[in-house]
C-alpha cells in the first residue's frame, strides 16, 4: 500500500496535493486498489464551483460505481483528458499520471484540515 | 452485528427501490441504521448502467412503452439489464471496510449467494473469469451491479427464478452478445421452486456468506419506527 507523504487525504479516500495556488486530486492507491480494473471515469468540467463533500466524479471498476467527493472548495480548472481512453492508469500509478482533477481552493488553508498521510494511513482498515 | 432485512411481497417500481435505497444509504451513512438488506421484485424495468450505453437495446425506448417496460438510467456499474416480477432482487445497503474488508471481496460474496441459492436448488452456477455474475450451464440465472457512496452499498443483485426470459429479448443483457439467460424455472421446469423458497434461501445464504444476523421484517407493523420512517410510501408492498 503506498502513501504519497506530500499529499493530504480525505476519509473517503481522495488525495489532494497543492501545487501553486491551485490543488490536484485524485484517489489514492487503496481506493484503487479497492475498486480494481477501472473501466471509465466521469469527471466535472472545467468552471464547476464545488463545495467541500460535492459528489464531483464517478470511478466505474469491474461492476462498482463508486462516487468521488470534493476534498475541499473550489472552481474546477483542469481535468485529466487522458482518463477518458486510459482509465487504468488510475489503478497503475494513482499519485501522479491518474490524477483526477485540478481546483483553485475557495480558501487554500482548507488543505490544511485534511488528514496528513500518517492520520491517513491510521485509519485504514488493518489486514 | 445485527442486520435489518426487509422481505417485500409486492412489486415496486424502479423508481421506488432506487429512492429508497438512496434514504437508506444517507441513514447508513450518518450511523441512523444499521446495514439493511432489501428483497424485493420489479415490475418490469430495462435499466441502463452508469455509461448509459443504450446500443445494448434491441428495440426502440417507444416499442418498451407499448409492452409496459419502464426505461431507466440507474447509478449502478455494468451495462443494461432487466427486472420483472419473477425475479428477486437483493439491495444490500452496507457499509464495506469493516467486515466485507473491499469492493473484491463484496462482489465475491455476491456471486458466492447467487451460487449457493441456485446449488440448493439442484442447479450447478458458476463464475466466468471478468463477468460477473452467477452463470449456469444454460445461460445466466443472476446478475450483478452496484454503486458505493463514501463504501456505502447500493444496487445490488438479481436472480432469476420463475421470471418470463421473453423480456430479456428487448436487450443485449449485460452487453454481453450472444450470451443466453436462463432461470430456476428455465432449467428445472414447473419442478422449480417458488420465489419465497429461493429468496430464503438466498436470505439464509447472505447471513452465512457475509456473517450477519439479519432481523427479517416482513410486515409493516415488524419495521423499527425508524425503518418505518425511511420506508415510507414503499410500506405498502410488505
Amino acid at each position: 500500500m503506498q502513501i504519497d507523504k506530500s499529499c493530504r487525504y480525505t476519509s473517503t479516500h481522495e488525495w489532494v496535493r497543492v501545487e501553486g495556488d491551485e490543488v490536484v486530486v485524485g484517489i489514492s492507491d487503496f481506493a484503487q486498489n479497492q475498486l480494481s480494473d477501472i473501466t471509465y471515469v466521469e469527471l466535472p468540467s472545467v468552471g464547476d464551483t464545488l463545495s467541500a463533500q460535492d459528489e464531483v466524479a464517478v470511478v466505474e471498476s469491474v461492476k462498482a460505481a463508486s462516487d468521488i467527493y470534493a476534498p475541499i472548495g473550489g472552481t474546477v480548472t483542469e481535468i485529466n483528458d487522458r482518463l477518458a481512453d486510459e482509465p487504468e492508469i488510475i489503478n497503475s500509478d494513482p499519485y501522479e499520471e491518474g490524477w483526477l482533477f485540478r481546483m483553485k481552493p475557495i480558501d487554500e488553508s482548507d488543505v490544511e484540515d485534511l488528514l496528513d498521510a500518517s492520520q491517513y494511513e491510521s485509519q485504514l482498515p488493518s489486514e | 452485528m445485527s442486520t435489518w432485512c426487509i422481505h417485500f411481497s409486492k412489486p415496486l417500481s424502479y423508481a421506488q427501490g432506487v429512492s429508497l435505497q438512496e434514504r437508506l444509504v444517507s441513514a447508513r451513512t450518518s450511523g441512523a441504521i444499521p446495514d439493511t438488506v432489501l428483497f424485493l421484485e420489479h415490475e418490469p424495468v430495462v435499466t441502463l448502467g452508469r455509461r448509459g450505453r443504450d446500443n445494448f437495446l434491441n428495440v426502440t425506448p417507444e416499442y418498451l412503452k407499448e409492452e409496459g417496460i419502464e426505461l431507466h438510467q440507474s447509478s449502478r456499474g455494468g451495462d443494461v439489464t432487466y427486472h420483472a416480477p419473477g425475479q428477486i432482487v437483493m439491495y444490500p445497503i452496507m457499509k464495506l471496510g469493516t467486515q466485507e474488508a473491499d469492493a473484491h471481496g463484496y462482489l465475491w460474496n455476491l456471486e458466492e449467494i447467487a451460487i449457493r441459492t441456485a446449488g440448493d436448488f439442484g442447479v450447478s452456477a458458476v463464475r466466468r473469469e471478468g463477468m460477473n455474475g452467477a452463470w449456469a450451464e444454460h445461460g445466466k440465472i443472476a446478475a450483478i451491479g452496484f454503486h458505493l457512496k463514501r463504501w456505502i452499498t447500493m444496487h445490488g443483485m438479481s436472480f432469476n427464478v420463475n421470471i418470463d426470459l421473453a423480456g430479456f429479448a428487448n436487450i443485449v443483457p449485460c452487453g454481453l452478445v450472444g450470451e443466453p439467460v436462463a432461470s430456476l424455472e428455465s432449467i428445472l421446469g414447473d419442478d422449480g421452486p417458488s420465489l419465497e423458497e429461493v429468496r430464503d434461501a438466498m436470505s439464509r445464504h447472505f447471513s452465512e456468506i457475509c456473517q450477519r444476523e439479519p432481523q427479517i421484517f416482513a410486515t409493516r407493523g415488524e419495521l423499527p419506527a425508524t425503518l418505518a420512517d425511511l420506508t415510507g410510501e414503499c410500506l405498502a408492498y410488505l
